[in-house]
């Protein structure tokens, strides 16, 4: 049965399925492509019209080569992956896993490709949303090692059901029985279809105006705001060392890790309270305490310590270890201010020890796999970061105290929260502060804040952090894409994804009438997809631990290096200054 | 494409198109019509052009007939083959419309707007022309893309690739 067509899809003029390939100012660029085709014979030349709003159009526009991969049936999954994959994510070729190589041409191509041509741009002719390059084949290398294989076709990547060959049975199956074309014909005479208009369909679903693509390149063609990305898998410890605690506060939840961290870790606890450190130095199985810091690092069964201090004494701890060659794991945040920040950097550097700071948020295996999956494009482009860590709390000491402290709660908790963002959504260019009114009065820092940050790369973040009212049931981390929303749980060992597109579920009760019944059939768990990082600890402590003992053992850089919780106290100390001048403030790029 | 070398039984092609094709890619029919006269040419040099305006290319050489025709209309269908639809690409691609009457042999039927479509292809799409740049020996036709029709019988085949007419 004849059926009109909707979309340009619908002519069927996409065929084969290829990569094209550009060496970009910042890397390689490239583009999943099933439009492009020979187009003369002598000299042999073919033409390519890549989307004016990926990274590869301006690549090539700038070196006018490029290769042409046209990909084997078996890359289904890459094509797939590739046309989820956001616009704007950097290196997707790694994303996609393809292996690119470099020959005399100097123009990267894909190994694995059926077939390579390697191209230089003739000329180019304006053609509406797309252009098309019209290119010369400089040479057309075929891969003898999958010499008969078919090419992938688009057809076979539109289908991306996780059982393609039962699905296109099952389809083929209702096609030639007729039934396909019989619930087409009943559907249209209950619902008829609008008359079919390729033009505004096509244009509705993928087209764009000149307008429309200035503002779609606006916040950058590229997202490269991100710098850091956390750890693929914990660390794992080789070599038997000596790791000091200081500090018998916080300092007994180093313990605790340490211990799960590696049997091979022997234990020491320094502390000022003998009978406390002592006690602690039982429990947890060390092999000695120390009552004094410098008596600590100098001990020679001691590598390494671990700082859970007071924030005002960061900096002369970690001279004392540095001096003594001592590698030292230091809490967060790294100091109360940049100046104390650069001077234990530097006193590591010169002593040639490691200094890392410990910010579980880089570990915590929720957070690692909501990066991946806003790499790999499931919510599309990241839009906004809203964090919210709330919890009535009472300092006392030296917490209450907003000069060793740093601050208030946004130097205490924000830390975690501006390294979470890092992470997930990139550096921030700007933050606006404010906050509510003082409640703690037994406090002289902040009791509560709120920032706004804002990146020239189009994305918003925003912080609301409070030791004097609760979160209630509500995620410390949502991540709003285009394509869905992430939901982080503190404390918790899953994390929820919740596509924008419906779920099986919801689709068949969209359609229930009435729609009374319908808002009481729809409850909001149905398009929720709870994921499970399978990772023995979910708080990140395990694994911020696991990668300073492997590092120590290793005598190798941390993942993280101790310029992460500079960067991290730079930005919070932006958020004083916008909170103190009640306006937006510059962040720096980062150096 | 060039002239058709065999006989009969299985036709037996000698196009350079194929021989010297560099890239893999599906196979169409270029359908013209002008007057009383209409021509189909096997094609493999077409693809998409934007998706805003809706449009397509096909590159034809010049020495072809359907390019002559083509000079004389600025209207043309393009329909897309399916894998089991080679005999026609081999006739229609091996043997010249001013030599014979290639549509005649054809099943083809007028949409309502009057322009040939093909029966049991994946797809036909009507287009008008509306730019033509000089390649050398062969013109790139961009061509605005009017209508088009799908046969659901036979969207569960595949294109038709060249390398389907080279075995």
């Amino acid at each position: 049965m004849r059926w009109p067509g909707r979309t340009i899809w619908d002519t069927r003029i996409q065929g084969v399925c290829g990569i094209l390939t550009v060496a970009g100012d910042e890397g390689i660029e490239i583009f999943g492509s099933a439009s492009f085709a020979q187009v003369s014979l002598d000299p042999p030349r073919v033409i390519v019209n890549p989307n004016r709003t990926y990274g590869f159009e301006p690549a090539l526009r700038q070196t006018g080569r490029f290769a042409l991969n046209v990909l084997p049936a078996n890359s289904r999954k890459q094509m797939i992956q590739w046309m989820r994959i956001r616009r704007r994510e950097p290196q997707k070729e790694k994303q996609l896993g393809l292996k690119m190589v470099e020959d005399h041409h100097q123009i990267p191509f894909v190994a694995d490709s059926l077939r390579t041509l390697f191209c230089e741009v003739e000329s180019t002719q304006d053609s509406g949303d797309r252009k098309l390059y019209i290119a010369r084949v400089i040479e057309s290398r075929v891969n003898r090692a999958l010499e008969g294989q078919l090419p992938l076709l688009f057809s076979q990547v539109t289908d991306d059901s996780t059982h393609p060959r039962l699905r296109r049975l099952f389809r083929t199956t209702l096609l030639l029985s007729g039934a396909l074309d019989g619930s087409k014909k009943l559907k249209q005479k209950f619902r008829p279809a609008q008359p079919a208009n390729i033009a505004k369909t096509t244009y509705d679903e993928a087209g764009a105006t000149e307008p429309e693509i200035e503002t779609i390149l606006k916040p950058g063609i590229t997202d490269r705001s991100r710098y850091l990305t956390p750890p693929a898998a914990p660390a794992i410890l080789t070599r038997s060392i000596g790791v000091c605690v200081v500090g018998t506060g916080w300092g007994q939840t180093h313990t605790q890790y340490l211990r799960m961290a590696s049997p091979r870790v022997r234990l020491f606890v320094c502390g000022r309270n003998q009978a406390k450190t002592e006690r602690i130095a039982k429990i947890s199985g060390a092999e000695g305490c120390f009552f004094d810091l410098e008596q600590a690092v100098n001990d020679e069964r001691v590598n390494a310590v671990t700082l859970a201090l007071p924030h005002d004494v960061h900096r002369s701890a970690v001279e004392l270890a540095a001096s003594a060659g001592k590698h030292a794991l230091v809490e967060k945040p790294i100091a109360t201010d940049l100046a104390d920040a650069d001077a234990m950097i530097a006193a590591a550097k010169r002593a040639g020890t490691i200094l890392m700071v410990a910010e579980d948020m880089h570990f915590r295996p929720a957070v690692r796999e909501a990066v991946q999956m806003i790499s790999s494009g499931a919510i599309g482009e990241p839009l906004y970061f809203m964090a919210h860590s709330a919890g009535v709390r009472r300092p006392s000491g030296w917490a209450a105290d907003k000069d060793r402290l740093g601050g208030g709660v946004l130097m205490d908790i924000g830390v975690h929260y501006v390294r979470a963002l890092r992470l997930l959504m990139g550096e921030p260019d700007s933050v606006f502060a404010s906050r509510s009114m003082q409640i703690n009065t037994k406090m002289s820092g902040e009791d509560s804040a709120q920032l706004v940050f804002s990146s020239r790369f189009g994305w918003e973040g925003h912080m609301l952090l409070s030791w004097s009212s609760q979160r209630g049931h509500l995620p410390d981390i949502v991540i709003a894409g285009e394509r869905g929303t992430i939901y982080l749980w503190p404390g918790a060992r899953y994390f929820d994804f919740y596509p924008v597109k419906p779920r099986f579920l919801t689709q068949m009760i969209s359609y229930v009438r009435p729609y009374s019944l319908q808002t009481r059939l729809m409850k909001p768990g149905l398009q929720r997809v709870r994921l499970h990082p399978s990772d023995r600890d979910h708080t990140g402590y395990l694994g911020e631990m696991q990668e300073f003992v492997a590092a120590v053992s290793e005598d190798r850089a941390p993942v993280t290096p101790p310029e992460d919780g500079r960067r991290d106290l730079e930005i919070i100390t932006r958020c004083y200054e916008a909170l103190a001048l009640g306006r937006p403030v510059e962040i720096d790029s980062i150096r | 494409m060039e002239r058709w070398q065999g006989q009969q039984g299985e036709p037996k092609l000698s196009s350079p198109y194929i021989e010297n094709s560099i890239i893999e890619s599906a196979v169409g029919l270029v359908l013209v019509k002008t007057g009383e006269v209409a021509n189909a040419m096997t094609v493999s040099f077409f693809s998409e052009v934007a998706h805003h305006p809706t449009a397509l290319w096909v590159s034809i050489a010049k020495a072809s007939y359907t390019h002559s025709l083509l000079d004389q209309t600025s209207e043309f269908s393009l329909v897309v083959l399916n894998q089991n639809q080679k005999q026609i690409a081999l006739r229609c691609g091996t043997a010249s419309g001013r030599d014979q009457d290639k549509c005649s042999h054809l099943e083809l039927y007028q949409n309502h707007a009057g322009f040939l479509f093909l029966e049991n292809a994946l797809a036909s799409t009507s287009c008008r022309v509306q730019q033509r740049l000089d390649l050398g020996d062969h013109t790139l036709f961009v061509g605005e893309i009017l209508e088009s029709e799908l046969e659901s019988r036979t969207s569960h085949l595949r294109q038709l690739l060249i390398s389907d007419l080279k075995n």
